[in-house]
C-alpha cells in the first residue's frame, strides 16, 4: 500500500524542541514570581523568606529548562 | 556549624559550596569521559561542568544582587538573569552542538548531574537555614 504524506513537515524539528523546552519552564518561573509578588504585597514583612523560596521554585523550574535545551547533545537534531 | 540567618549569607554559602560540587562533578566526569571516548570526553565534561557553574551560579547571583534594590529592582533583576541566562544557553547549545571535540552523552550527563547535584544542596541549604520570618 503506497503511504500518501497529506502534510509534509520539512525544517528542522529541533527548533520546535527548543520552543518547547522554552514554554514549560517560562510558564513555570512566570506563576512561581507572580505569586511571591502577590504574597509580599499581602505580607510585606515577610519578603525576605517569600524571596528564598522563590529562589528555590525558580531554581527547580530551570534545572527543567536547562536539561530539556541541553537535549540536542544526546538527540542530534 | 552557625546556619546563616540571612538570605546573603545563605545565598554566598550555596554558591560556595555549589561550586565545589560541581568542580568536583566536572573533574570526576572528565575522568570517566576521558577513560571513555578520550580527548573529546574530557573537554565535554569540563565544558558541561562550567556550564551548569555559570547558570546554576547566576541564579543566585541575581537573588543576592537583586536583593539589595526595591521590589521592582529585584524583581527586573531576577527575571532579567533569567532572560538573559536562557538566550546565552540556547547560543552556546548552537554553537557547541556541532563541534568534533564535543561528546554529546558527557556533556549532557555532566550538565545534568551538576544541576540536579546543586539543586540538592539548594534544597538542604534553604531546609537547614535560620532565616527569621520577619526581618527588620
Amino acid at each position: 500500500m503506497d503511504v500518501t504524506n497529506i502534510a509534509e513537515i520539512t525544517g528542522s524539528l529541533g527548533v520546535v524542541g527548543y520552543g518547547l523546552a522554552a514554554i514549560g519552564p517560562g510558564v513555570g518561573v512566570g506563576l512561581v514570581v507572580s505569586k511571591t509578588i502577590e504574597s509580599i504585597a499581602r505580607q510585606p514583612e515577610l519578603a525576605a523568606r517569600l524571596q528564598v523560596t522563590m529562589w528555590l521554585g525558580i531554581a527547580f523550574t530551570e534545572a527543567l529548562a536547562l536539561i530539556g535545551l541541553a537535549t540536542p547533545f544526546i538527540f542530534g537534531v | 556549624m552557625t546556619q546563616p540567618t540571612n538570605i546573603a549569607d545563605l545565598l554566598k554559602r550555596v554558591l560556595f559550596r555549589g561550586a565545589i560540587l560541581i568542580l568536583a562533578v566536572g573533574v570526576i566526569g572528565g575522568v570517566i569521559g576521558y577513560l571513555a571516548v578520550g580527548l573529546p570526553g574530557l573537554f565535554s565534561a569540563l565544558i558541561g561542568a562550567a556550564m551548569a557553574l555559570l547558570f546554576v551560579s547566576l541564579t543566585a547571583l541575581s537573588v543576592l544582587v537583586g536583593g539589595k534594590l526595591n521590589l521592582g529592582g529585584f524583581f527586573a533583576v531576577v527575571m532579567g538573569g533569567w532572560l538573559l541566562k536562557i538566550v546565552i544557553f540556547l547560543i552556546l547549545v548552537a554553537t557547541l552542538k556541532g563541534a568534533d571535540f564535543i561528546n554529546g552523552p558527557t556533556l549532557f550527563i555532566t550538565l545534568v548531574a551538576s544541576i540536579l547535584g546543586s539543586l540538592v544542596l539548594d534544597t538542604m541549604a534553604v531546609t537547614k537555614a535560620r532565616i527569621p520570618v520577619v526581618q527588620g
